[in-house]
């Protein structure tokens, strides 16, 4: 692994050196370091991993072909270490329609602390990377600009599973991951599709969407008197809703997902507000006040309702400084989780990230108290090639 | 002879605000004047790099592409594309200008994949971190501004009108701007800004126009100086291409997404 690891990296920076005119080649590494101030006995203290991201593209006439791979090692922790074509896709216009196919990311949703419309991907989340560690969705996808909106559609013939942590990893249940069961019987197999049509009215953006096929998060269950957990992944068909608002400082947002899901009526909604205030402390700082509410009523969610605040300042230098203190609380004040993370560029071709996360939890059979172990301090050294 | 007073005051404050309308109208056409030289331009595209100076002389450099669509009913349609430093590397900001009201920002976050719609009351706030306020950068209506006339004045050797500029939108980080017109060439030499309490923010010069299409003319190099702080941002643009067949779609949210 590390012997194939280095001649990635190797051919990576030989490759990003050289770009063409009609393409182009970028790499990224990524130096992150953590420690789990309040880990279990039993499970990592800390933990180290290097990943590189390969970015490129090339034009061959009328088409065009992308590749975003990741590639991480990690020295505690294998549900982290992948080789991963985040998107290797050709696309090319046909008739007015741009026609993709292969590994793609899709970004659905309008919301800050949670985007419940965001279908199309699986998430990488042993990677703990928000919404940037998504996995690739093999597909066939069609999308159309037209002057009263854009439509999407898309096939997935082949399901990803989400990514868990080893069991004395953070964050885990501390109990090792059985192999999936699903409930449509072609399992990863299982054809899906999703299409989405999005527009902007004034100062409104407006979509819908419509989902058929296999849930993206499972429902976990503790197996096997309590020594395993079991990822079940059921069918889901759902309507989702997104609009925000934008006005002078103030965004008004709206995402929604209703349907059935292991033949269940659900619905689950976010709605936030964000409120940005200019130069304060007198300095040409941005303040960002943000305020959400989440209702879930899926056996996935942690809790069925969440109010979650923020700050986001953004300091607009030269070194692009910012940070965002997100906090979350559930209805019945039993389970919390606040979150820090700060971010600053060194110079031109390297940033530096610095992350926190605390989860707190009355109950300790809740969700949150699974995860009370699994408070993480983590510094990201960025360098850009 | 309280008559006479009378009249005389309403003569008088005639005259006052005849002579304001007649320096109004003039800065008005003179503005106009500017933007009517630079129009049939159609689209451009641009490459440019950004130096950002602080007090202390020391320099950081971003590197973006440019592209703009010139707008007829509505105002000009424009797209950055961020190629260095690199954690801001294939960031792209999409902005429709409006004649009246807010602009229309989107905001590409190539990580996330995510285009994100952006509340334009930043417009006094700073562009990537430069002395350049979204403001300064985004596409200059005539409707954005009120005129007046103020002077006839020799800049580095050349007649210019200097004509004032007052922000329509309350929301704009200045009370005042002054702007020297080349009077013969009809383009802008330089602007001076004032901040909401009129003193003296900034200073913009331009240098290096060159003549494209045989009417168009850009100036290579836009020197922004901030008095109050001492910092100062340079940006050199090169490589001017215009008539490059960019239409209303390559403007469209949902191409950020596709730029590299």
């Amino acid at each position: 692994m590390m012997l194939r690891f280095a001649s990635l990296l190797f051919t990576g920076l030989i490759a990003a050196q050289t770009a063409t005119a009609d393409g182009e080649l970028n790499a990224k590494l990524i130096a992150d370091f953590r420690s789990y101030p309040n880990s279990n006995a039993g499970t990592i203290v800390s933990g180290q991993s290097l990943e590189l991201n390969i970015d490129a593209y090339q034009d061959f006439g009328a088409a065009r072909g992308v590749l975003e791979l990741v590639a991480r090692i990690d020295d505690q922790d294998s549900g982290r270490r992948i080789l991963e074509a985040r998107q290797a896709y050709i696309s090319t216009e046909i008739g007015g329609f741009e026609v993709y196919l292969g590994n793609r990311q899709e970004f659905w949703g309008k919301a800050e602390s949670t985007n419940i419309v965001d279908v199309v991907n699986q998430q990488d989340a042993a990677a703990d990377q928000g919404g940037a560690g998504k996995l690739g969705a093999p597909s066939v996808s069609i999308e159309r600009y037209a002057d009263y909106g854009d439509l999407q559609f898309w096939y997935m013939p082949n399901f990803r599973e989400l990514t868990f942590n080893d069991a004395d990893a953070h964050p885990s249940g501390e109990l090792p991951v059985k192999a999936a069961r699903y409930q449509r019987s072609e399992g990863r197999n299982a054809d899906d599709f999703a299409f989405r049509f999005s527009t902007v009215v004034d100062d409104w953006d407006l979509a819908g969407s419509l989902f058929y096929g296999t849930a993206r998060t499972p429902i976990l269950s503790v197996v096997d008197m309590g020594t395993a957990l079991e990822p079940y992944y059921a069918e889901q068909r759902s309507i989702g809703l997104e609009a925000q608002y934008t006005g002078d400082a103030t965004l008004l947002k709206w995402e929604s997902l209703h349907g059935k899901q292991d033949g269940k009526d659900f619905f689950a909604a976010v709605a936030g507000l964000e409120n940005t205030l200019h130069g304060v402390l007198d300095q040409v700082w941005d303040l960002g006040l943000i305020a959400e509410a989440q209702y879930d009523g899926r056996p996935q969610a942690a809790a069925e309702r969440f109010y979650v605040a923020g700050l986001r300042l953004t300091l607009n230098d030269a070194k692009d400084t910012s940070l965002l203190l997100l906090t979350s609380q559930d209805e019945a004040k039993d389970q919390s989780l606040i979150s820090f993370d700060a971010s600053r560029r060194l110079n031109s071709w390297s940033s530096i990230n610095f992350g926190a996360k605390f989860f707190d939890a009355k109950t300790t059979t809740s969700v949150f108290g699974f995860l009370d172990d699994d408070d993480t301090i983590s510094v990201k050294l960025n360098m850009f090639f | 002879m309280r008559l006479l007073i009378a009249t005389s005051i309403a003569v008088l404050s005639s005259f006052i605000l005849n002579s304001t309308h007649a320096l109004a109208d003039k800065g008005l056409e003179i503005a106009m004047e500017v933007i009517e030289r630079d129009q049939g331009w159609g689209d451009s595209s641009s490459k440019m790099t950004m130096v950002l100076k602080d007090k202390y002389g020391q320099s950081t450099q971003r590197s973006l592409r440019n592209s703009s669509l010139e707008g007829s009913s509505q105002g000009d349609k424009s797209l950055v594309i961020f190629d260095t430093p690199g954690d801001v590397r294939g960031t792209a900001f999409l902005s429709h200008t409006k004649k009246t009201g807010s602009d229309d920002q989107w905001l590409y976050l190539p990580a996330l994949k995510r285009v994100k719609r952006i509340a334009s009351s930043n417009k006094a706030g700073p562009f990537m971190g430069s002395e350049f306020s979204f403001e300064d950068i985004a596409s200059q209506e005539i409707e954005k501004y009120t005129y007046k006339y103020l002077r006839e004045e020799k800049y580095n050797g050349v007649d210019c009108f200097v004509v004032q500029y007052d922000p329509v939108d309350r929301k704009s980080g200045y009370s005042v701007q002054e702007t020297w017109v080349d009077k013969s060439k009809y383009i802008v030499l330089k602007t001076e800004y004032y901040d909401r309490k009129k003193s003296l923010l900034k200073t913009l010069t331009f240098d290096g126009y060159k003549k494209y299409k045989g009417k168009f003319w850009r100036a290579d190099t836009f020197i922004m100086i901030n008095h109050q702080t001492g910092k100062e941002t340079e940006l050199q643009y090169e490589n001017w291409v215009f008539g490059t067949g960019l239409s209303e779609k390559d403007f469209n949210k949902n191409m950020l997404k596709r730029v590299k």
